[in-house]
C-alpha cells in the first residue's frame, strides 16, 4: 500500500508544521497547566499522602482535609474491633490565630496534633524521627522552613498560637499549605491549644491496616456502622483525591484550568483545522482523479483523517519533550509541578481530540474532489 | 491483457448515450448542453470528440464515464445502465472498468511516478505483488522505465502525462477516457502520447475515447466525431479496417 498521508506529510511537511505547533502548542499549555495546578493544589491533601495511614475516619460529609469537625472518640475502639486494622491514632486538627514575636499581625495557622510516637502514621513521612521525638516535649511546635518568614520565627523561640504559648524546636520541609501555615505539634499540645469547648473527641481517627491493599473495602465496611454517633471512613487514596477535588472545583480554579482547555483546544482546533484543509485544497484535483479512477471517497477521507492523526501524534512528541524539560526547570526552581497519568492521559486525549477534529473538519473539503470539475 | 486480434468489433457498443439532456443551471441562467442526445461508441477503438471549447464533449466524456449525472435519457458502459448505479456502485464500475487522463496531470507531488501507478491498484484488492509488478509493466510501455522512481517535479510535462497515463493503464481498463491529453504539451511530446493511446486501443483492445481539438489526434483516430453546439456535425471513420457498424448520431 502506497503510505499516500505520511508521503505527503513528509514531502510538504513545510504545508503541516503550522498544525503541528498548534497542536504541539496547545498540548504543552494543557500539560503545563494541569502540572501547576495539581502542584499547588496537591499540597491540600499532603496531610493524607505525608502519612502512612490506610484509612481515615472522620464526620460524614467532610468536603477536604482542612473542613473536619470532631467525632467521638469511642470511634476508636469500633476501629480496633475490626481485625483488619493493625494501628489506630487520632488526628487533631485546630484552626489558630498565631501571634509571634516579630510584627507579623495575625496570622492564620493549622494545628496538626498528631501522635510523636516513634512508629506515629501522621507525617511519617515529612517528618524525621528526631523531629518527631522532640515533638513528644510540653508546647512543642515544627513549621515548615518556607513559613519561617510569615511567622516570623526561629528554632528555640516561642510564640502564641490562640493565646497559648509554643515553642519551635524544629524546622522541616515539605508542609507548605495552601492559604495558611502548617504548624505541627503533640496531640496534647493540640488539645491545649484548641479553645473550641465544644471540641471533644479527635477530629479524625487514622488507621494502618494489616494489608493496605484492603483499605477500599475495610473504609467500606466501617462506613455501614453508626453505633458510635455520625462518622465515615475513606481509604487515604479516596480522602485525598476528595481534597484536592474540593479545592479544583468548589473554589473555581478547577473551572479555570477546563475553562482554558476549552479555549486552547478551541484555538489549537481552528489553527490545526484551517492548516489541513489548506493541505486538502491544495490536492483536491490529484483527490478527484483517485476518485475518477475509482478509489471511494471512504478511502479519500481516511488519507485526510491518517494525516491529521500525524499531525497530533508528532505535535504531541514535541510537547512531550518540550514539556519534560520546562517540569524539570521548574523542580529545580521549586515550583510545585506535579503530573500523574491521569493529567497526561487527560493531555493526549485533548491533543489528539483535537487533532481528530481538525481532521473531520478537513474532510467535509473533500467534498470539493468531485471528479467531474477535473472534466471542465 | 487483451490481445489485438482476439478482440473484433463488437456488435454492442461499449458506450451508449440514448436520447441524453443535460443542462447547467447557474444562477438565473440554465445551459442546455445536450439534448436528445445519441451516441454509441464501438470497443477496441480510438474514438476522438472534436469542437470548440464549449460544444459539450468534455460534459459528454463526463457523462460517458459516470462522472456527470444526466437530466434525462440513458447512458450504458459495458452493458451497464449508469443511471441504475448508485455513487458507490459507479466508483466500484470506475474502479474495475475505467481509466482516466486529464489535461492537468493531477499528480501527488509527494510520489514517485511508480508510487503514482501503484496507488489506485492497492484500492483494487490486489496483491501488493500484482499491483507493483502492473505499475512496473505500465511504466515500461510508457517508456518510462529509467524514470520510475522520480517524482513529479523531477518530470517534463511530456513524462508526467505519461505517468498519468500509466496510472490509468495499470488498471487493464477496458475504457480509457482521455480529456485534451496533449494540449498542455509541445509537439513531440504530443506526439507521443498520441501515439501511446493509440497503441492502447489497438493491443490492449481498449475502447479509448478521446476529447480533444488537437488535429494531429485526427490522423490517428479510428473514428472522429466533430461536435458543435451539443450535437454531432460529422462522423468519419480515418481507419480503413474498421468501416462497419456505422451509427447514425442524432
Amino acid at each position: 500500500m502506497v503510505a499516500l498521508a505520511r508521503k505527503t506529510l513528509v514531502y510538504e511537511w513545510r504545508r503541516f508544521l503550522p498544525a503541528m505547533l498548534a497542536v504541539g502548542f496547545a498540548g504543552l499549555l494543557q500539560l503545563l497547566q494541569i502540572a501547576l495546578v495539581l502542584g499547588i493544589f496537591g499540597s491540600t491533601s499532603l496531610y493524607i499522602t505525608g502519612s502512612s495511614a490506610d484509612v481515615w475516619v472522620g464526620y460524614p460529609g467532610t468536603q477536604s482535609v482542612s473542613l473536619g469537625r470532631t467525632i467521638d472518640a469511642d470511634v476508636e475502639s469500633r476501629l480496633l474491633m475490626d481485625p483488619a486494622v493493625r494501628q489506630v491514632e487520632p488526628y487533631l486538627w485546630i484552626d489558630g490565630d498565631w501571634r509571634g514575636p516579630r510584627e507579623t499581625g495575625g496570622v492564620s495557622v493549622f494545628v496538626s496534633g498528631i501522635d510523636p510516637a516513634a512508629d506515629g502514621l501522621m507525617f511519617s513521612k515529612i517528618l524525621s524521627p528526631e523531629l518527631r521525638r522532640r515533638l513528644a516535649e510540653p508546647d512543642a511546635i515544627v513549621i515548615d522552613r518556607s513559613a519561617q518568614d510569615q511567622l516570623g520565627i526561629d528554632i528555640g523561640q516561642t510564640a502564641t498560637i490562640n493565646g497559648q504559648q509554643v515553642r519551635v524546636v524544629g524546622i522541616s520541609r515539605g508542609l507548605r499549605a495552601l492559604g495558611g501555615v502548617n504548624v505541627l505539634c503533640s496531640l496534647d499540645t493540640a488539645r491545649r491549644l484548641d479553645n473550641d469547648p465544644t471540641d471533644t473527641g479527635p477530629t479524625y481517627l487514622v488507621a494502618k491496616l494489616r494489608d493496605a491493599a484492603q483499605a477500599e473495602t475495610v473504609a467500606m465496611r466501617l462506613r455501614g456502622d453508626t453505633a458510635f454517633g455520625p462518622y465515615t471512613a475513606w481509604s487515604a487514596g479516596d480522602f485525598a483525591n476528595l481534597s484536592v477535588r474540593y479545592w479544583l472545583f468548589d473554589t473555581g480554579a478547577g473551572a479555570g484550568v477546563l475553562f482554558l482547555a476549552g479555549i486552547v483546544f478551541l484555538v489549537g482546533a481552528v489553527i490545526t483545522s484551517q492548516t489541513l484543509i489548506a493541505a486538502v485544497n491544495g490536492s483536491v484535483r490529484e483527490y478527484a482523479t483517485l476518485n475518477a479512477l475509482g478509489v471511494g471517497v471512504c478511502a479519500l477521507r481516511k488519507v485526510v483523517l491518517e494525516q491529521a492523526f500525524w499531525v497530533g501524534a508528532l505535535g504531541l512528541l514535541g510537547a512531550s519533550a518540550l514539556g519534560v524539560v520546562l517540569m524539570l526547570l521548574a523542580r529545580s526552581q521549586d515550583v510545585p509541578v506535579v503530573l500523574n497519568v491521569p493529567a497526561a492521559l487527560a493531555c493526549i486525549v485533548l491533543v489528539l481530540g483535537l487533532a481528530a477534529v481538525s481532521g473531520l473538519a478537513a474532510m467535509r473539503s473533500l467534498r470539493r474532489a468531485d471528479p467531474a470539475t477535473l472534466l471542465r | 491483457m487483451h490481445s489485438a486480434s482476439a478482440i473484433e468489433p463488437l456488435h454492442t457498443p461499449a458506450l451508449r448515450a440514448d436520447n441524453v439532456s443535460k443542462a447547467f443551471v447557474s444562477g438565473h441562467q440554465r445551459t442546455q448542453v445536450l439534448d436528445g442526445f445519441s451516441l454509441n461508441i464501438d470497443a477496441a477503438e480510438l474514438t476522438l470528440i472534436s469542437g470548440p471549447s464549449g460544444c459539450g464533449k468534455s460534459t459528454l466524456l463526463a457523462i460517458l464515464s459516470g462522472l456527470q449525472k444526466i437530466d434525462s435519457g440513458r447512458v450504458w458502459a459495458l452493458g451497464s445502465e449508469l443511471g441504475q448505479l448508485d455513487l458507490r456502485a459507479l466508483e466500484r464500475f470506475r474502479l474495475q472498468h475505467t481509466g482516466f487522463v486529464f489535461q492537468g496531470f493531477n499528480l501527488f507531488p509527494a510520489l514517485s511516478a511508480f508510487e503514482q501507478v501503484e496507488l489506485p491498484l492497492n484500492h483494487m484488492g490486489l496483491s501488493r505483488d500484482e499491483a507493483r509488478r502492473r505499475a512496473r509493466l505500465s511504466l515500461e510501455e510508457v517508456g518510462l522505465a529509467h524514470r520510475m522512481r522520480l517524482r513529479p517535479s523531477e518530470l517534463s510535462g511530456g513524462e508526467k502525462q505519461r505517468v498519468a497515463i500509466a496510472r490509468a493503464l495499470a488498471k487493464q481498463p477496458e475504457l480509457l477516457f482521455a480529456d485534451e491529453p496533449t494540449s498542455a504539451l509541445d509537439a513531440a511530446n504530443g506526439q507521443i502520447i498520441i501515439d501511446i493511446l493509440h497503441r492502447i486501443a489497438h493491443t490492449h483492445g481498449t475502447t479509448v475515447l478521446c476529447v480533444s481539438h488537437d488535429p494531429r489526434l485526427v490522423v490517428h483516430a479510428d473514428r472522429v466525431l466533430a461536435m458543435e453546439d451539443g450535437r454531432i456535425l460529422s462522423d468519419r471513420r480515418t481507419h480503413a479496417a474498421v468501416i462497419d457498424s456505422k451509427e447514425n448520431p442524432a
